[in-house]
């Protein structure tokens, strides 16, 4: 790989061990794919709390303020999953205390959030950025048409750190045109929700082999920001999906052969019926109808969508407990409209936790005896989560459906009759 | 017999092979705490990977199949050695951060030669995959 004058010297540690170390993983990783050089970011996204105190100490040892921008994912709230009476808490505490004393040292933005672009943080078109979290990825590459490759949170932390990544893959445009295309046959798509959009992402990803890009084609154009996010953020669940274009709706994708480069693919890949309903009882992993919590904002929840579920709850009291995962921002927006304090009035809480992989209320190391053993969620990405990581029961459907659970601490949810 | 192969992370190691022919996540597919396939229904699901050759098609699924891999690291349940038909940037990196030689691109298709079950020394540094013994 090529370095600069100034790289060979971050690799040769005069910029400290950290440093270093960094620059020594983005080489090997960059090599392995035969990149030829790394490439500057316009900003970097970490998770300071995914990542493990060794790895973070070890890649951060003896830096400095950097001059580039860095924000990071949902972040873990020890304090007051202490205050909720969670047993478990307080092994989380020290920790996240210090590692979080050393982001807010080196000057990062504590976004905490897997959706920055609600609070204004959106990369341009054309824009290189690194990022840890495969829905960050897919969002900011297929939404609003940035660089970002796919990578994992301890790479990320090191791409921070140099403000370089390699030059390789979805940072390429000869590597972002579809190689596959899906094509939707006998779907009416007309009463869709966001979690039938949840379930054809996951259904996509399902079936494309590999990381390379797709092109959804036979969606009405201009659909819902909420739908195509839903859409784009289930591919790298199920699979490695990390750019999704999404014809007539994604900026790249404005017809079929822009999403292609004016060549075809040979692979397509039919979608209909019987596909989405496998898919959604795939998702459904359950014995009996009892729910113990209901887990929204996977990913962060937008302020429409929290208007949605106030609207439901609005009078109403809820028997599971119930967490919406939001920024801090989206959260203050909420309140103000007055839709936050419904949602708790009804039991609900708010936190800008990954409601799906760090959800203090499913995880057993959190929550210790008081571990909810099932779960209903409106989003594929929580549900295939919840179920693996968390080992609980889950249940996949409707907002609509979740709200109802939620109220009556049963499940009711049905299959949709595919139109 | 022996097939050539691309290293994503050098190294050599040998184990009893693991054979399944779908993507792979350190995140949610495998505990970190057993080392073994958790995913409800999944055809592998309670097989131990720990010191094994595991070999399927590609990664997939959370960034944090990297920080899933070093805390099975720590937990010693990380398989031996990894041969997968094409990886991708998080399992690359996921490998290279903790040490698993790892090859891909092989040049003969392994799921028409290797069987769960037959011995297998991967070369990494040298890009060689053996079958010791059938």
């Amino acid at each position: 790989m090529h370095l600069t004058d100034k790289e060979k010297r971050m690799a040769g540690g005069e910029e400290g061990e950290g440093v270093r170390r960094s620059m020594e993983l983005l080489i090997k990783l960059g090599d392995s794919f035969g990149a030829e050089k790394l490439a500057p970011i316009s900003y970097g996204h970490i998770s300071y709390d995914f990542c493990p105190e060794k790895f973070w100490n070890l890649m951060t040892e003896g830096l400095e303020k950097t001059s580039h921008r860095v924000t990071t994912h949902p972040s873990y709230q020890p304090e007051i999953w202490k205050e909720w009476g969670l047993p478990l808490a307080d092994r989380w505490i020290g920790e996240h205390e210090r590692k979080l004393e050393t982001f807010k040292r080196l000057g990062w933005l504590r976004t905490e959030t897997c959706a920055e672009y609600l609070l204004g943080i959106i990369p341009r078109k054309g824009d290189i950025v690194s990022m840890g979290g495969s829905c960050m990825q897919v969002a900011n590459n297929s939404l609003f048409g940035a660089r970002v490759d796919r990578m994992g949170i301890l790479v990320s932390l090191a791409a921070a750190v140099c403000g370089r990544t390699p030059l390789m893959g979805l940072l390429l445009q000869e590597n972002r045109y579809a190689s596959h295309i899906v094509e939707l046959k006998d779907l009416d798509v007309s009463d869709w929700t966001s979690s039938h959009y949840h379930c054809l992402g996951y259904c996509i990803g399902d079936r494309i082999p590999g990381f390379r890009p797709v092109a959804v084609n036979g969606l009405p154009p201009h659909l819902p920001f909420d739908f195509i996010r839903a859409l784009v953020i289930s591919m790298p669940t199920s699979g490695s999906v990390t750019l999704g274009h999404i014809v007539g709706n994604t900026p790249e994708a404005p017809t079929l052969d822009a999403a292609c480069g004016g060549k075809r693919p040979e692979h397509v890949i039919t979608i209909g019926k019987r596909e989405m309903a496998e898919t959604w009882q795939r998702l459904n992993v359950w014995e009996n109808d009892r729910v113990d919590h209901v887990a929204f904002g996977c990913p962060h929840a937008t302020i429409d969508e929290i208007g949605r579920i106030a609207g439901l709850l609005e009078g109403k009291k809820i028997r599971t407990s119930l967490l919406i995962g939001a920024s801090a921002p989206v959260e203050t927006l909420a309140r103000q409209q007055g839709w936050a304090g419904i949602i708790e009035h009804a039991g609900g809480h708010f936190l800008p936790v990954c409601p799906s992989i760090g959800n203090p209320f499913t995880r057993r190391d959190i929550a210790g005896e008081k571990q909810a053993r099932s779960a209903a969620t409106n989003s594929a990405r929580s549900a295939h989560y919840l179920a693996t990581v968390s080992g609980v029961q889950v249940f996949f459907g409707t907002e609509e459906e979740c709200i109802n659970a939620a109220i009556t601490g049963r499940w009711r949810g049905k299959v949709p009759i595919w139109k | 017999m022996e097939i050539g192969a691309h290293t994503v992370c050098a190294g050599k190691a040998e184990g009893e092979a693991v054979v399944y022919e779908g993507p792979f996540s350190f995140m949610g597919d495998m505990d970190p705490l057993t080392g073994r396939i958790c995913v409800p229904r999944h055809p592998l699901e309670g097989q131990s990977l720990v010191n094994k050759v595991f070999v399927f098609t590609t990664g997939k699924g959370s960034s944090a199949g990297d920080c899933a891999a070093w805390a099975a690291r720590e937990n010693g349940t990380m398989p031996a050695a990894i041969i997968c038909l094409e990886s991708e940037p998080i399992l690359s990196g996921a490998v290279i951060i903790t040490g698993i030689p790892t090859v891909d691109r092989p040049h003969k298709n392994p799921f028409d030669l290797i069987r769960t079950g037959d011995c297998i020394r991967v070369d990494a540094d040298a890009g060689i995959i053996e079958i010791t013994q059938k």
